[in-house]
């Protein structure tokens, strides 16, 4: 599979739901230290060509399709605002949307893909927020993170609940239609930099860490881990399960490599990819196409390889 | 590859794990709720305090909810920079042309509206009836502080796009009335204004240095020793030349003689008779080491 090089530092990649062959990436210049971003719609193919950018006035940390509208994405920018793009729209006519709440970057992005007109944003100003697609603003605001909140999930099999991953070293599990958090896992020693449920178990949680670990929990019993993978050199920043299978799972780190696992097996880490040359800290695996994965990282890379395959190769 | 996936708004295919069975057992959750989100939310009580937002059936309500029979949507155009937090009714400003929230409270805020103009003037913002009105007040549009990034050539992201519009010296400002197309264009924010947004572009620097490091704390310890244990062996390689040259010039310094524990005074609590016990300390080679080597 071929490459596609872009101006920013990556720092996002997610397949769309709804065509195997687009992918959006979440750039910023300067890794995202200061500068200008840019979300970039790439179309697959035996070239990797650009669909679509949109530039945005400070990074793109994060970036999520929308799953009830094929050509609408939404982007976390690290001015606090959220940016819906429609795609089916001239560059000039995006964004569509700017939803500006957050006091500080926002971090992460997620949308719902049961009840699919709702999407939540985790940002530095420790909230994680609600909002749905036919609102100018908020549904919900929750506050209880004592630190920046990196991420946040929904469940993939519950449409009220979701998970939250944050620097308070806790990640939280929420229910829309509750007050407060549900649970909090103290889940490691660390910050909690991604989280992500298993697609075939909606009581199974994966939490990432500035530890060096990926931990596997199960909600109901969450004073020990079902698992812990340990392997990365260095902290972990994304962790994703597999569409497609129950105990497989991607993940990226700080040491530039993207692994892949299988927490039920001993040998728990079935294939390491270092095609990046600096921070790997975008990953996600195709919901279409089973073993088919993008990373993308501050080498301002982006790879989209079969499982098995050498990313690098033409 | 063609776009052989699904038709726009018939919802994407279903996924891997929908077509498999249940989880593993019964799940510590609450059923979920028919409805929408935002009913949902509303009839558990828990929506935001004091938020009663309709969803005002705007152009850009109806381009999200329905896909079909798309106009060009309006377009909130990058309101950047508000770190002040006052944000108001920026949402329904967005969507009642005027954007009238936006500008009323927007600019008590400490660096509020840096990069507010952009656009919102001569804009589609005013597409239909007013076009004809406003059509030359694009020179509202304050393309100058548009970027939104502090330090000046940061903002050309956004140059492309605000280019058309931005001619006047910033958005309206103050106390003027900031939809009145005929006035003045206002005056350029004062020194403490622009040194207040210097300063916060500079806090908002450090802030995201300090995350990163936060992120990769075992990385930057491992650094900052590195780091350290090389300052340390520098001294002594400074050290090591510095009497290497006061020897040339024939100045005898003294060696530094290392005593061994148990040697004089009390024994180490280890010391074995006849036996040296070192942990940390130089071992003393038979020739004396490295202390004399320069002489």
């Amino acid at each position: 599979m071929p490459v596609f090089k872009t101006p920013f530092n990556g720092y996002s990649v997610k397949f769309s739901p709804f065509y195997e062959n687009q992918v959006a990436v979440a750039t910023a210049q300067n890794f995202g230290i200061l500068g200008n971003g840019r979300v970039h719609v790439l179309q697959l193919g035996p070239t990797v060509t650009e669909r679509a950018a949109f530039d945005t006035a400070d990074g793109v940390y994060d970036v999520c399709w929308s799953e009830s509208h094929d050509s609408l994405i939404v982007a976390a920018v690290a001015d606090g605002s959220l940016k819906i793009y429609d795609l089916s729209l001239p560059a000039a006519a995006n964004p569509i949307r700017s939803l500006h709440e957050h006091a500080r970057e926002c971090h992460g992005v997620d949308f719902n893909t049961v009840r699919k007109d709702s999407f939540l944003s985790a940002s530095w100003d420790d909230t994680v927020k609600l909002w749905t697609v036919d609102r100018p603003a908020s549904v919900r605001t929750f506050k209880e993170h004592a630190y920046c909140v990196y991420a946040a999930a929904w469940n993939p099999r519950h449409a009220d609940v979701f998970a939250s991953a944050s620097g308070d070293c806790t990640a939280r599990i929420w229910d829309v239609r509750e007050p407060g958090s549900t649970m909090i896992l103290p889940a490691h020693e660390f910050e909690i930099l991604a989280c992500d449920w298993n697609k075939y178990d909606d009581c199974i949680i994966a939490t990432a860490s500035v530890d060096k670990s990926i931990k596997v929990w199960d909600v109901r019993n969450y004073r020990v881990p079902l698992a812990v993978l340990n392997g990365h050199g260095y902290a972990v920043r994304k962790v994703k399960f597999s569409p497609h299978r129950g105990s497989m799972i991607a993940s990226c780190s700080y040491d530039m490599s993207v692994c892949l696992w299988d927490y039920m097996v001993e040998d728990a880490l079935i294939g390491r990819y270092d095609h990046h040359t600096e921070f790997a800290v975008g990953v996600d695996m195709s919901v279409l196409v089973e073993g088919l994965l993008a990373s993308t990282g501050w080498d301002e890379l982006v790879y989209v390889w079969q499982h098995g395959t050498d990313p690098r190769a033409p | 590859m063609d776009n052989n996936g699904q038709a726009a708004g018939s919802g994407p295919p279903p996924k891997p794990w929908e077509r498999a069975g249940s989880s593993s057992g019964p799940a510590p959750f609450r059923p979920p709720s028919a409805g929408n989100t935002s009913e949902v939310v509303e009839a558990s009580g828990t929506a935001q305090p004091g938020e009663v937002v309709s969803t005002t059936n705007t152009n850009v309500n109806r381009n999200i909810v329905n896909s079909v029979g798309r106009p060009v949507p309006a377009r909130p155009w990058e309101q950047q920079q508000t770190y002040g937090g006052t944000y108001g009714g920026y949402g329904t400003g967005v969507n009642s042309g005027y954007g009238g929230g936006m500008y009323g409270s927007s600019y008590g805020g400490l660096g509020g509206g840096v990069g507010i103009g952009g656009g919102m003037y001569g804009n589609s913002m005013y597409r239909g009836g007013y076009s004809g009105l406003y059509g030359g007040s694009s020179m509202y549009g304050g393309g100058m502080y548009g970027g939104g990034m502090y330090g000046g050539g940061l903002g050309g992201g956004l140059g492309g796009p605000m280019g058309g519009y931005g001619m006047g010296m910033g958005g309206p400002y103050g106390e003027q009335d900031p939809n009145n197309p005929y006035g003045q264009p206002s005056q350029p924010p004062g020194f403490w204004i622009s040194l207040m947004r210097v300063m916060q572009g500079v806090v908002n620097f450090f802030g995201r240095v300090a995350i990163l490091i936060d992120q990769n704390t075992q990385a930057f310890h491992m650094f900052m020793s590195a780091l350290l244990q090389l300052f340390d062996r520098s001294g002594m390689l400074y050290g090591e030349l510095a009497r290497f040259v006061l020897r040339i010039l024939g100045v005898r310094t003294k060696p530094k003689r290392v005593h061994p524990p148990g040697g004089e005074g009390l024994p180490g609590p280890h010391s074995m008779p006849g036996n040296q016990n070192y942990i940390e300390g130089p071992k003393a080679a038979p020739n004396g080491g490295w202390d004399s080597v320069w002489g």
